[in-house]
């Protein structure tokens, strides 16, 4: 049984020339749980999540997801364990561009077993991209974009989706799609962590973890955690963050 | 899904495409050229080093039998010895195996005789005698088989004239268009100075004559002392050497291999069987130069290729490497999705065997075009498409457009990955 979906114990990262992005951070994510990373440009919190997804190697500390230690995991170890349960959603996007929306889709699924093109445009439809299939991104709006980028992620029905920033680039409308996307992963089940400066991102999910010059300087439950944390115990520190930062 | 976005990849960026491709095309055009014009070169090689001399020698056995006092051969003046003139055209019958390897005969018939009351030594030879026997026609004598003597004046197109080597010219203060009388055996004969020859050897001491008109004077019609024979032959190995130090070592199938090899010693062995009674021998020197020559222009221009083709693999390499470089972020992503390296290795190696073979398709067609060209201007003549030349071209723009693309592909498939998907 595994107690957690991703387990960090005493994450460093000193990148060439002595910078540290990461000191020391422990933190632990149940199962089924979304939680916000925040904090100030240059806190570390990209490269925790590079770290998470294993596209970056700590310099120090144990990483455990879904109950495997990726210790002494290589690049190829990673892609494996990426392609068999981990969802990526980037700021930018990264579709590949001579592809098609459908076919951007079909790409991760071709990596992780065989690409079924009525299964990519299903994950499509339910991003509300139905009849957008054949478009190339350059024909495409960027939420539009980040709306494939999504399908993409979660086409191998992946147990953890890792967001960078995934509104970062999106107008409010579309931001709001995003947000509702990830409500129903959430109510899904799925393990969410997403990197965010969006306060309304950040304070929809259970709980943030805030990072300053790379330590985790606050982990707390927001009022959706808390409501959770009636029945199953507090995810972190008391106090919601959002009361005062939802709409700073 | 590997072939879709091979072709999608494809149509993208056509102008950096179409320029990896002209690299691999321009590149292994030169190659394929200088892989045409060493295929060639052999054969021109030899035809040019005809000017040496003759590679083979033959005499009649009485005289190649090693009599020698002091080091010196004492043979061929203690024991005169001729064999058949009639026998040479042979050389070229449709039952001689080296026939088409026989590229010149100058039979000699040595003999002295008295000018202006001087002894001097008498050679005759052939001066552009047709060989009629056999399938291909040959006009053959001095002047083919000695194409380095200089001659001043004109060569002898007639029987009554005659070359004076250019020592007696100047001894006996003959020089073109002057009639000399010979006395030799049992009778004399005036010859018009034809042309005075340089050749740098003891013919620069002789008079010489027609063959029939020597063979006249000294009573031996349609005998010849020796023969010259210029014949194409294959630079000497191993195997020759190894015939050469003791025949009776080579194997049967060795011995197979040789005796079907244009070696100067296996065309030799046969001329010497061909003729009755003849002994043929190596010109050891001419061939050795030969030999020599060959091996060192032929090394040259492996040389040269290989040159081009690093040179080549240099350009595809920059090329490559800076179409690698602008899709790193691609590599990134799929490798974030789930690609291992040797996934994408084989993606992107395999849109580089697509460039790589389009271009050697190409040189394919040019590269054997400017080698034909390059023979004609070297040589002076035309050269054959060699379709090894042909077929080996795609596969070396596949290995060019691989060998110069795999490390910037590795270098990037081992990148940080994060690092590029977040625009570092």
């Amino acid at each position: 049984m595994t107690a957690h979906a991703i387990s960090v114990q005493g994450v460093s990262k000193i990148y060439p020339g002595g910078v540290h992005a990461l000191d020391g951070v422990s933190i632990d994510v149940r199962p089924g749980e979304w939680v916000a990373i925040m904090g100030p440009s240059g806190s570390g919190k990209t490269t925790l999540l590079s770290i998470l997804n294993g596209l970056d190697k700590p310099t120090s500390g144990r990483i455990q997801v879904l109950g495997t230690d990726t210790h002494g995991f290589g690049p190829d170890d990673w892609a494996v364990f990426r392609r068999e349960n981990i969802g990526l959603v980037f700021q930018q996007f990264h579709l590949i561009p001579y592809l098609t929306a459908v076919e951007n889709v079909m790409l991760a699924q071709y990596y992780h077993s065989m690409p079924v093109r009525e299964q990519a445009l299903a994950a499509l439809e339910r991003v509300q991209l139905a009849g957008r299939g054949h478009h190339l991104p350059s024909q495409l709006s960027g939420g539009e974009q980040q709306r494939v980028c999504i399908a993409r992620a979660l086409i191998n029905d992946p147990k953890i989706v890792l967001a960078d920033e995934p509104t970062g680039n999106l107008d409010e409308e579309n931001e709001a799609r995003v947000l509702e996307l990830f409500r129903a992963l959430h109510g899904e089940g799925k393990t969410l962590v997403v990197v965010t400066h969006d306060p309304e991102i950040g304070c929809a999910g259970e709980r943030i973890i805030s990072l300053s010059h790379g330590k985790v300087s606050k982990d707390s439950a927001t009022a959706a955690g808390a409501r959770l944390a009636t029945v199953g115990g507090p995810p972190g520190s008391s106090g919601d963050p959002c009361a005062t930062s939802a709409h700073a | 899904m590997l072939s879709r976005m091979l072709l999608d990849s494809l149509g993208r960026r056509l102008s950096r495409k179409a320029l990896s491709v002209l690299a691999v095309w321009i590149g292994l055009t030169l190659v394929l050229a200088l892989l045409s014009l060493s295929v060639d070169v052999g054969d021109k090689m030899n035809l040019e080093l005809r000017s040496f001399g003759a590679n083979i020698t033959v005499e009649p056995l009485a005289s190649a039998i090693p009599v020698q006092v002091g080091g010196h051969r004492l043979a061929p003046q203690t024991v005169p010895s001729y064999f058949d003139e009639a026998e040479l055209p042979k050389l070229k019958a449709i039952t001689f195996f080296w026939r088409n390897n026989i590229l010149g005969v100058a039979p000699r018939l040595r003999a002295s005789g008295l000018v202006k009351g001087q002894v001097v030594p008498l050679v005759g030879v052939w001066f552009d005698v047709p060989i009629t026997t056999g399938s291909e026609p040959l006009v053959t004598g001095a002047r083919q088989v000695y194409s380095h003597w200089s001659v001043q004046g004109a060569w002898p197109t007639r029987a009554d004239q005659c070359l004076v080597g250019s020592a007696v010219a100047r001894k006996l203060a003959l020089s073109p268009g002057d009639t000399l009388t010979l006395v030799a055996g049992r009778g004399e004969v005036a010859l018009s100075v034809a042309g005075v020859v340089t050749s740098g050897d003891g013919d620069d001491g002789a008079v010489i004559a027609p063959l029939s008109t020597v063979q006249g004077l000294v009573g031996a019609p349609g005998k010849v002392s020796s023969a010259d024979v210029s014949a194409l032959t294959t630079p000497e190995n191993k195997l020759a050497e190894k015939y050469r130090q003791d025949p009776r070592s080579l194997t049967p199938d060795e011995y197979d291999r040789w005796y079907c090899t244009p070696y100067p010693g296996a065309v030799a062995k046969q001329v010497q069987d061909l003729i009755p009674g003849s002994a043929a021998r190596v010109v050891r020197r001419v061939s050795e130069t030969q030999g020599m020559v060959f091996s060192r222009t032929k090394g040259l221009m492996a040389l040269l290729a290989a040159v081009t083709l690093v040179v080549c693999g240099l350009s595809v390499t920059g090329i490559l490497a800076a179409a690698v470089l602008e899709r790193r972020p691609e590599m990134a992503l799929l490798q974030a999705i789930g690609a291992r390296r040797a996934d994408v290795l084989v993606l992107f190696l395999a849109e580089m065997a697509i460039l790589g073979v389009a271009g050697g398709v190409l040189a394919a067609f040019t590269g054997p075009l400017l080698g034909r060209w390059l023979v004609s201007v070297v040589f002076g003549s035309t050269a054959d498409v060699h379709l090894a030349v042909v077929l080996i071209a795609p596969f070396l723009g596949l290995g060019l457009a691989w060998a110069g693309g795999f490390w910037p592909v590795w270098k990037a498939v081992n990148q940080d990955a994060a690092q590029v998907l977040h625009g570092g």
